[in-house]
């Protein structure tokens, strides 16, 4: 068989390999959600632990290793002897893109498509920024990692989207009751629905904040591929220029003959712009092993082929020069600077909406670990968890904050931190959890209905997890504006008590701004954050549960 | 304050109670009402928390044929909607959700007398799917037989209930467009209301801004009520709630009385209720205002209703 045949062969199962894991990772992230069982697989977060530049960020940053993480060992080890094979042959992310590349026009700009750019140089000086920050403590990664990228986006974008087209169509259909001759087509939509609703949502309908900047730059990044074939894992993508740099001693090398009749298809249909048309000039740091060139071409020309890997690969050089590093690490000292200047980063205020998830470590910790994913918020029951924008500063862009107007931290779950793929919240016990204190619940009295308005309302203390409630009443007599009085039950907090959860903000009768509200201080990460002495004047020491009404027990005699 | 010890209660009702052993309509000549209200508690000896699941049904069981069976509200080809509470994310051993083996018991009652869909659902105030689960009550219902029903926000009717504070409010269609709806609360305390019972239920068949309900609780109660005209409602008192109502959430506060009531009289109900949960009815305002309002009968003892001994 010639090359060719080969390669063709090869490239089919390439492509059943890459959809595979594309299939792998919607059906992890899908999976990551609320569901039967104690705890979350560790495996949900596997595509980060094979992630070398997670790995590298996170030891840069903290000097430590998550869970698996050492499983991205396993793709170095890959890409040293196979090359970026990673990039080529599994990384959903790149799946998607070569997907969206097939729908390019056909024609003659392709030839230009497939040439060497020196601008694809940028994704190495990013990457040496972003190690540049990391090492500094700053953990930008995540915000240009493909993995980061790829969840974010299909948690806080593309997935209420499909939502929204699911739910509001069967909702729709269910209203209008139309049918086909006699046949309801409810008896379609509502099972699709149900399917929708149960499996991959569970329950929920998932809405975030500031998602539509995730979506347009993810948007971006797929259309982008009309412009360049993967122009993302081209230019930009900082984890195919970490495999590069692995690659290029990788005795797999692509051996270029004098066979070549200068015709061009391989570059043609080589995603990667590795040179694959140059002999000697192919570029080991770009490829990504895919095959396509030796399947294009018409006379057996190249081919991936072994060599030892103390021989220097006959290839080109993408022009890597002392001077682009220099910049790209001034970039990095200068990325850093700018993130790091403001007074939050500098741990001198404290954002009062910047309510994290129980178990995130101090802020400092938590931003150099989190690559805001987005995992805890596809994981969070509530839809509680939402990316922050610019509460946590510009360094925590798109982290985790609950929003206790949209959902509230349930008492009973621990999810975010199992899902957690590095670790920036900790998995808890249980028990631990229901200890935490993420804040601490404010009583706005110029809204609170029995304060402001004279009218009954418990809806708060109702609400209350807290078994022996954090919520308090006081009977307080009330004067009414026609004279008289009227005995109302005012709700006081326990600061010894409330951990925070935020569920009376999410349940006030106010629905703009909740009369109770949640705020950052208390939280049990910061010792500093902390407006109370704990049980310094416990409020019923001694005295009965102010919240516990007279039980009689009627069997007592 | 009135207490009722339970050899009072037996000696009160013994002559009915024991009536009530027999047949419905034989043990008073032909023409007697049928009870609205029975009572089936446990007697002899206490049994082990892990053997209340078959108790539990016993007790429902009980309590159905001895309010004259299943068959009196069920017709063949009926859809039924079990309306239990399960508001939250508790485990039955926390007593803020109805019991899980009460919920099925009663669907394999209802499909026993000819139901041809029983659907069991509530609207939760924690997250259904973790409440559904929690309670044990989606797995129990489904496994009796039922289809277990989320409800959707994006579902909920608005429909003119015609009440004094309530002129409109938003319900779940196929809740109310359900041939028979069983109300089946679990006895709890609560700080406003201090008892949260069968009237208050029906807070989950409705969406909309519920939680303003509580500016005037007892007024909406009735109008709810009065609009769902209760044809049988089932208390579950296996386990109650006594303290840091509706959610719970310390085990000391859960206490068990192993009883199960059901009545027609949804009045009557919350009145027994109340008792149970050690309050006097009258000082529970929705029982008031209900009988006020001509919804039912705070004095239970006064209907006719009986009373079981189950083992």
């Amino acid at each position: 068989m010639t090359a060719a045949g080969r390669a063709r062969r090869i490239v089919w199962l390439r492509r059943a390999v890459q959809t595979a894991g594309l299939l792998l990772f919607l059906g992890l992230l899908i999976a990551t959600r609320p569901r039967e069982g104690a705890e979350a697989s560790p495996w949900l977060q596997v595509w980060f632990d094979l992630d070398p530049l997670v790995l590298t960020g996170t030891w840069l940053a903290t000097h430590s290793v998550a869970g698996l993480s050492l499983l991205a060992l396993i793709t170095v080890a890959a890409t040293l002897i196979l090359g970026r094979v990673f990039c080529g042959w599994l990384c959903p992310l790149g799946t998607l893109h070569n997907a969206i590349s097939a729908l390019r026009r056909r024609g003659a700009a392709r030839r230009d498509m497939g040439r060497f750019s020196p601008w694809q140089r940028l994704k190495l000086g990013l990457l040496a920024a972003l190690l540049v920050m990391a090492l500094f403590g700053v953990h930008w990664l995540g915000v240009l990692d493909p993995f980061g990228l790829l969840t974010r986006s299909m948690t806080t974008a593309v997935l209420p989207a499909v939502d929204v087209i699911v739910g509001d169509s069967a909702t729709a259909i269910y209203a209008a009751d139309p049918r086909l001759g006699s046949f309801p087509l409810t008896r379609i939509s509502e099972p699709v629905y149900r399917f929708f609703r149960d499996r991959v949502f569970s329950g929920q309908r998932p809405a975030f904040d500031g998602a539509m900047l995730v979506a347009l730059i993810f948007a971006a990044a797929l259309v982008l591929n009309l412009v360049r074939p993967r122009f993302w894992c081209r230019y930009v993508c900082p984890l195919g220029a970490l495999l590069g740099l692995f690659s290029r001693r990788a005795p797999l090398r692509l051996r270029q003959t004098d066979a070549c009749t200068h015709c061009g298809r391989c570059a043609m249909s080589c995603p990667a712009a590795a040179q694959p048309e140059k002999p000697g000039e192919w570029l080991p740091g770009e490829c990504f092993g895919c095959w396509n060139c030796v399947a294009a071409c018409p006379v057996d020309a190249v081919d991936f082929a072994w060599e030892p890997f103390w021989r220097r690969p006959r290839a080109g050089s993408d022009g890597v020069t002392r001077r682009g590093a220099i910049k790209a690490l001034a970039a990095g000292v200068a990325g850093l600077l700018v993130l790091r200047l403001p007074p939050q980063a500098r741990a001198r205020a404290y954002h009062p909406a910047l309510i994290r998830p129980p178990g995130a470590r101090p802020e400092r910790e938590f931003l150099q670990r989190c690559v805001q994913c987005g995992l805890c918020m596809k994981a969070c029951p509530t839809n509680a968890l939402q990316p922050t924008l610019l509460e946590a500063g510009l360094e925590g862009l798109w982290t985790p904050m609950l929003v206790p107007r949209l959902g509230y931290c349930e008492y009973e779950c621990k999810l975010c931190g199992e899902v957690c793929p590095t670790e920036a919240i900790q998995r808890l016990t249980l028990a631990a959890k229901k200890e935490t204190r993420i804040g601490l619940a404010v009583i706005d009295t110029t809204r609170c209905l029995p304060y402001a308005y004279g009218r009954s309302c418990i809806v708060c203390e109702e609400h209350c997890p807290v078994p022996d409630k954090a919520i308090y009443f006081v009977e307080t007599e009330v004067p009414l504006r026609g004279g008289g009085t009227r005995t109302l039950k005012q709700p006081k907090v326990d600061a010894d008590r409330c951990i925070g959860c935020g569920i009376c903000e999410a349940k006030c009768p106010f629905r703009d701004r909740a009369a109770i509200r949640v705020t950052s201080a208390g939280e049990s990460r910061h010792p500093d954050n902390q407006p109370i002495l704990p049980g310094a004047e416990p409020l019923d020491a001694g005295g009965a549960d102010p919240a516990a009404d007279s039980y009689g027990d009627p069997y007592g005699g | 304050m009135i207490r009722t010890t339970r050899r009072s209660f037996l000696k009160q009702t013994a002559a009915l109670g024991g009536a009530a052993l027999l047949p419905p309509g034989l043990a008073l000549g032909q023409d007697a009402a049928p009870p609205a209200l029975a009572i089936a508690r446990a007697g002899g000896e206490r049994s082990a928390d892990a053997e209340l699941g078959p108790l539990a049904r016993r007790l429902t069981r009980e309590a159905l044929a001895a309010l004259g069976g299943m068959e009196r509200f069920v017709s063949k080809g009926d859809v039924v909607w079990i309306k239990p509470n399960i508001g939250w994310n508790r485990a039955p051993e926390l007593a803020a959700c109805t019991n899980p083996d009460v919920v099925a018991e009663l669907v394999t009652l209802c499909l026993a007398a000819g139901a041809k869909t029983v659907k069991v659902g509530d609207h939760p105030c924690h997250q259904a799917a973790q409440t559904y689960r929690t309670s044990g009550i989606a797995a129990a219902a489904a496994a009796a037989g039922a289809e277990v029903v989320f409800l959707d926000a994006s579902r909920f009717r608005t429909v003119a209930l015609g009440g004094e504070r309530l002129k409109e409010w938003a319900l779940y269609p196929e809740i109310i467009e359900a041939d028979l709806v069983i109300n089946v609360p679990v006895a709890k305390h609560h700080g406003l209301a201090r008892a949260t019972l069968a009237m208050k239920n029906y807070m989950g068949v409705i969406g909309g801004r519920r939680n303003a309900w509580h500016q005037d609780l007892d007024q909406c109660l009735v109008d709810i009520t009065a609009y769902m005209k209760p044809r049988l409602c089932v208390l579950d008192a296996v386990r109650v709630l006594t303290a840091h109502g509706p959610v719970g959430g310390n085990p000391d506060d859960v206490k068990r009385l192993d009883t199960v009531a059901a009545a027609t009289d949804i009045v009557a109900l919350d009145a027994l209720g109340a008792e149970l949960l050690g309050h006097r009815p009258v000082d529970i305002a929705s029982i008031r205002a209900a009988e006020a309002a001509a919804l039912g009968t705070a004095d239970w003892r006064s209907l006719p209703h009986a009373e079981r001994e189950v083992s």
